[in-house]
């Protein structure tokens, strides 16, 4: 044994062997890395992480613990079916995979419909005994009657059986406890003292109670009985937990004793291994497979065919030493697989077959192996990719290979691996979905008890990323709030900022293993059927050794594969991506001009903003520009030194590129001197600072997982002093070389990936400009995806000329479809009508003609009520309406008066009220809609408008407010007024505070900038309102390749416009934000804002995707 | 109707002139406590305590502008008779309470 188990300072010998993380989820309030870190602190020496039925936070216990030299032991508190509970240890290699397959066994239910809670039945239990050590319990619900330890002795055996003394605190501690020694000692065993810990420091103890009031659905108060009553439950020292348990000493001393006992270590004695990896054959099937395939892609005359050579025999001897052969071939039939399933997906006649079943990202993209076998699509040596991330020979772990595929493609795929592999050899990744600001606002608020209204008023307008719930308190109330309450929801959300909330899966990563998976890892069941997902995340995967595949869905893959049967059922043509021209000047004027929007990667504000100074002219070119806008170049200060040296060189071909040092050329030449690829930082730490691939892989590893600062210090001792001895640099010089690659810290693309992703950049590109109608169809088929919302999609493309067509019940298909006259939206986007409601439409048109009325209709179909009011009011029913009196905006209420006759099935006292065929008399004084209303009907059922714009509407009562059109025509410098419809809002951790806000107008979008004061100022309506008016100052960057953006001075909400008269619209907002009284001074025009407000089409906001 | 006196006050529900206020059964009362360095008490109100039975800790309310830290001592006197105190942990005094 390494460490002594007894605590280190103060040589008391306790070690805790019953403890709850986070991973308990909303039963312990402290992340396995603070416990072990807290545990250090306190000096114990060894330290058992027992989770509630789970160990998903054990490998990041073991990681944590390892670094910091306390030794971590393993163990889970099981429920058995009658509600108590029992702690389970690990002592050996045997008693881990028990713990595993009873844990699997805990959770086999989970999703049985009333998704029963995990438990275990107690002969399970008995049955899975060795290797285990059992304590009795916790003081509330632990095994506390003799029959029942009586059998767990028998099973266990004296050496391995405890029962379990604890000392919550509560009232009748010590008479159960005096209680329990008796039981003891009839037994025979000893008794063993733990303390039940929840929470590693005391701030955190408040949480604790919070997180159990939540998991029992009730407030604080009401949660008093469940609750433990006191904050003993707080890691105390060793010392201090002697002190508590000063009558029972022996069982204080059997902690250590029995830890000694405990001898399992999880990173060394898991025994995984992947499918091949023993398979002698591996490296002559996979060198067979390579060899005959090398004439396919490098002709034998080639200019790259030398190259080619050397570097497979390179690396197929790489592959050899580090025994990988049977881990590519693995791989090999894993694509072979994808293969048949694309087959059948696509069916074989489809256009899509021509295009590969998936694509490589990541770094297996750079392995000329991958090439050959498929895996890439990427040619390693004409786009000079390194190996080194992928493959090296001190490579410690297995590299990752993630596959893209098309979402259809995935779904079927992913099951297809689990009957390849055994449903007991491969499982799904987990993913752990963290408190974030949002969510824990809303969650410890109703725990709080606050007003429901306010704390949704406080969650609409909190920066999910941002960790300032004071500030969204105080911009969406008002500083007024100063209850406990409220501060003390403010100091609960930061303390559960970043802690897991539950278990979920991860989108595509699954792993493979030869031993059934469930002696590795506990598995439990996923929401689809079929699958299963392992209680490990991506990190504790990869720590464990295990092989990992990412199988990813890829919006875009399926858009372009949508796009292109599109165009060969449409057009007659048949498009092969791969051989479409590379260098065509239509697809890079776009790209050039920003004319992107809708296309993969190089759609969003800031990639738009940056191309029309980059302005690509190549793949290569392209291949930087996609790598660009990510935090690790722009942290790592790449960005505007790429962008002027590459002006400067446009303007002056013979500029030099101030390389920081004369070594660093060679691997920083194709950036400028800039790191913009992860694999970069391992090149330059090996050609500036002379590490070896395996180290400089350890820097990498190390910086993007941000698991030790200390670890990072010692790297970078290690590279200043690398760079004096390697390169001869001075400390000076090092020191900022090293700032490079800190600021990066891994949060970029490899180079590998990012040719990929230029190439599907390109490719959608090329797409759009050839075939925009097509395009933006499938777009609008594969939603949601990208940076815009259908809406923003729909009108760019009006703006482009294309014809965009409303649904409608006589043209529509239940997807949105080519049509003579442009792009017609589907039923699909008309919200509450089920898909078979949708098809079965669909088949009686084309059975029986058209519908003809509204009475037809509802007679010919199946539609509910509901969705026949939903297609009405969406204006999809127009067309039937028979009342033709009213002026045009009338049809829709129209619609919905005859559908009060038509609509089958209406219930009423004694049956059901049947359809009368009636002629029903014009409805009388059917007031029709106005423009707006119909704009508010559009957004409530489709979440998009193919008619005016809401600013073409409010634009005559806008005096003085321009058009995006017109700012072109506005000098720099000049105040303008701007006002649109916000489409995105951003506040980039790189930004310093500034916000970004991209409005759509009828003419285009305007970028606002919005510096930090003016955000503090206007905080609310900036993150919630749907229509902003804008007051500032035009700004065209020399630089900024004719780009123009409004630094706002004044923020202002829209409303919609008071019915028939030119009333002014802007809602003057009180500083702080929410709406004053005297907003919408009549009732009317207050509805008519807040019918907005509530529809308006979801926005990409701040970094967390989309949403309203 | 005629009101009947008690410790808890009137009848429920019967709001009207005389009626008084329902008055919390065993409320805290102050007490004079020498205490062991381990927080023990050892004298309560000039008892001498002689065995400690249970202690044990409340913890609550901390959401609230109340908040209850108490830290609580069930002993038997040497004359025999039980005594329970706490001591309220954000002020440093003592009660007893049944």
């Amino acid at each position: 044994m390494s460490a002594p188990s007894s605590s280190r300072s103060t040589g008391t010998p306790y070690v805790e062997l019953h403890c709850h993380s986070a991973y308990s989820f909303l039963d312990g309030a402290s992340l396995p890395e603070e416990l072990a870190d807290a545990a250090r602190e306190l000096g114990y020496g060894a330290f058992a992480l027992t989770d509630h039925n789970g160990v998903w936070g054990s490998m990041e216990f073991a990681q944590a613990a390892r670094g910091l030299g306390v030794r971590a032991l393993h163990g889970a508190e099981v429920d058995l079916l009658d509600g108590r509970h029992l702690t389970l240890l690990v002592r050996d290699g045997t008693g881990w995979r028990n713990l595993c397959r009873l844990l699997t066994a805990a959770h086999a239910h989970d999703r049985d419909p009333g998704q029963p809670p995990p438990q275990v039945g107690l002969e399970s239990v008995l049955r899975h005994a060795e290797g285990l050590v059992c304590l009795t319990g916790c003081a509330t619900r632990g095994v506390h009657d003799e029959a029942t330890a009586a059998r767990l002795l028998e099973a266990f055996g004296p050496q391995s059986l405890r029962v379990e003394l604890q000392r919550p605190f509560a009232r009748h501690d010590r008479a159960r406890n005096r209680g329990l020694e008796r039981l003891a000692r009839r037994l025979g065993v000893p008794c063993v003292a733990t303390g039940n810990v929840h929470a590693h420091a005391h701030r955190r103890a408040e949480l604790q109670d919070a997180f159990v009031a939540l998991r029992h659905h009730l407030t604080l108060e009401s949660s008093e009985p469940v609750r433990r009553g006191n904050h003993a439950h707080v890691l105390a020292s060793p010392f201090a937990m002697s002190t508590r348990f000063d009558d029972h000493p022996r069982a204080v001393r059997e902690t250590a004793l029995l830890a000694e006992t405990l001898e399992f270590d999880l990173l060394a004695d898991l025994g995984y291994r992947y499918p091949g990896a023993e398979d002698e054959g591996a490296l002559r099937q996979l060198t067979e497979l390579c060899w005959a395939r090398i004439d396919e892609r490098y002709s034998p005359a080639g200019a790259d065919r030398p190259e080619a050579e050397s570097r497979l025999a390179q690396e197929l001897r790489v592959i050899d030493s580090l025994g990988l052969a049977g881990f590519f071939v693995l791989h090999h039939d894993l694509l072979e697989l994808a293969r048949e399933v694309a087959v059948e997906v696509r069916g074989p006649d489809s256009a899509r077959a021509l295009l590969p079943p998936g694509r490589g990202r990541g770094s297996s993209v750079s392995s000329i192996v991958c090439y050959l076998t498929g895996l890439s699509h990427i040619d390693p040596v004409a786009n000079d990719l390194l190996l080194g991330r992928f493959l090296n020979e001190e490579l410690t772990a297995l590299p990752d290979i993630d596959l893209d595929f098309p979402r259809d493609l995935r779904e079927v795929l992913i099951p297809r691996v689990h009957e390849r592999y055994g449903h007991k050899r491969s499982a799904l990744v987990a993913a752990f979905p963290t408190f974030r600001s949002r969510g824990a606002i809303r969650e410890l608020g109703k725990v709080l008890g606050l007003a429901p209204a306010e704390i949704e008023r406080v969650a609409r307008g909190a920066d999910d990323f941002g960790a300032e719930v004071r500030r969204d308190v105080e911009s969406a109330l008002g500083a007024r709030r100063r209850s406990p309450r409220w501060e003390w929801l403010i100091r609960l959300a930061a303390e559960a900022r970043g802690l897991p909330r539950h278990s979920s899966q991860h989108p595509g990563g699954m792993i493979v293993s030869t031993r059934p998976l469930i002696d590795c890892c506990p598995v439990v069941p996923a929401a689809m059927a079929g699958r299963q997902i392992a209680q490990w995340d991506k990190d504790s995967c990869s720590d464990a050794g295990f092989l990992k595949i990412d199988l990813l869905g890829l919006g875009m893959l399926s858009a372009v594969e949508r796009c292109v049967e599109e165009i060969a059922r449409t057009r007659n043509e048949r498009i092969d991506l791969s051989r479409i021209p590379f260098d065509d000047p239509a697809t890079y004027a776009a790209i050039q001009e920003a004319d992107t929007v809708g296309v993969f990667q190089i759609e969003s504000r800031a990639q738009m903003a940056s191309l029309r100074r980059t302005r690509p002219a190549s793949l290569d070119d392209l291949t930087v520009q996609v790598a660009i806008i990510r935090p690790g170049p722009i942290q790592g200060g790449a960005v505007n030194p790429y962008i002027e040296r590459r002006q400067r060189l446009r303007v002056d071909p013979s500029y030099q590129i101030p390389y920081e040092h004369p070594s660093l050329a060679p691997v920083l030449a194709d950036t400028l001197g800039t790191i913009i690829f992860q694999d970069q930082v391992l090149e330059v730490a090996q050609a500036f600072a002379g590490f070896s691939p395996g180290d400089a892989e350890g820097l990498r590893r190390a910086m993007s997982r941000r698991r030790s600062e200390a670890a990072i210090a010692r790297y970078q001792e290690q590279f200043v002093a690398g760079a004096r001895r390697h390169a001869g640099a001075d400390p000076a010089t090092a020191r900022r070389v090293w700032e490079m690659i800190e600021g990066f810290s891994g949060f970029g693309f490899p180079k590998a990936h990012s040719a990929a992703f230029g190439l599907l950049a390109y490719q959608s590109t090329w797409l759009r400009v050839h075939y925009a109608r097509e395009f933006l169809c499938a777009l609008l088929n594969e939603q949601p995806m990208g940076f815009y919302p259908p809406d923003g999609l729909v009108h760019e493309g009006q703006r482009r000329g294309l014809e965009l067509l409303a649904p409608d019940v006589n043209s529509s298909e239940p997807e949105c479809s080519i049509s003579p006259r442009g792009v017609r939206i589907g039923l699909g986007y008309i919200g509450g009508i089920r898909q078979a409601e949708m098809e079965d439409l669909v088949r009686e048109r084309r059975a029986g003609g058209p519908f003809t009325s509204l009475a037809s209709l509802a007679a010919r179909t199946a539609l509910s009520r509901g969705a026949l009011e939903k297609l009405a009011w969406s204006g999809a029913c127009d067309e039937l309406a028979q009342d033709r009196t009213a002026t045009s905006g009338g049809e829709r209420r129209a619609a919905l008066w005859e559908l009060g006759g038509a609509a089958a099935g209406h219930p009423v006292p004694g049956g059901a009220q049947l359809a009368l065929a009636l002629e029903l008399p014009a409805p009388d004084g059917l007031r029709p809609l106005d423009r707006w209303e119909r704009l508010v009907a559009d957004y409530a059922t489709t979440g998009l408008t193919v008619s005016d714009h809401a600013l073409a509407i409010l634009r005559p009562q806008l005096p003085g407010v321009i058009t995006s059109a017109d700012l072109e025509h506005v000098a720099h410098g000049a105040g303008v007024t701007v006002a649109g419809l916000v489409v995105a809002r951003q506040r980039p951790a790189t930004a310093k505070g500034v916000v970004f806000l991209l409005l759509e107008d009828e003419r285009g979008t305007i970028n606002l900038i919005v510096p930090p004061p003016v955000f503090e100022r206007y905080r609310h309506p900036a993150r919630v309102e749907p229509l902003l008016l804008a007051r500032g100052r035009l700004e065209r960057p020399p630089a900024g390749g004719g780009a123009t953006n409004v630094i706002v001075s004044e923020l202002r909400s829209l409303s919609g416009p008071a019915r028939g008269a030119a009333a002014a619209t802007v809602i003057e907002l009180g500083e702080r934000g929410g709406t004053p009284p005297g907003a919408g001074d009549t009732e009317e025009v207050g509805q008519r804002e807040t019918a907005l407000r509530a529809v308006a089409p979801a926005v990409q906001s701040f970094a967390s995707g989309r949403r309203r | 109707m005629t009101r009947i006196p008690g410790p808890t006050g009137g009848p429920r529900g019967t709001a009207g002139p005389g009626r008084t206020a329902p008055r919390p059964l065993n409320r805290p009362r102050p007490a004079r406590v020498r205490s062991h360095r381990s927080g023990a008490p050892q004298r309560v109100d000039g008892r001498v305590i002689e065995i400690v039975r249970e202690s044990w800790l409340v913890e609550d309310r901390w959401w609230t502008d109340r908040p209850v830290r108490r830290r609580y001592w069930e002993t038997v006197s040497a004359k025999g008779a039980n005594v329970v105190v706490f001591r309220d942990l954000q002020t440093g005094r003592w009660f007893t309470q049944r």
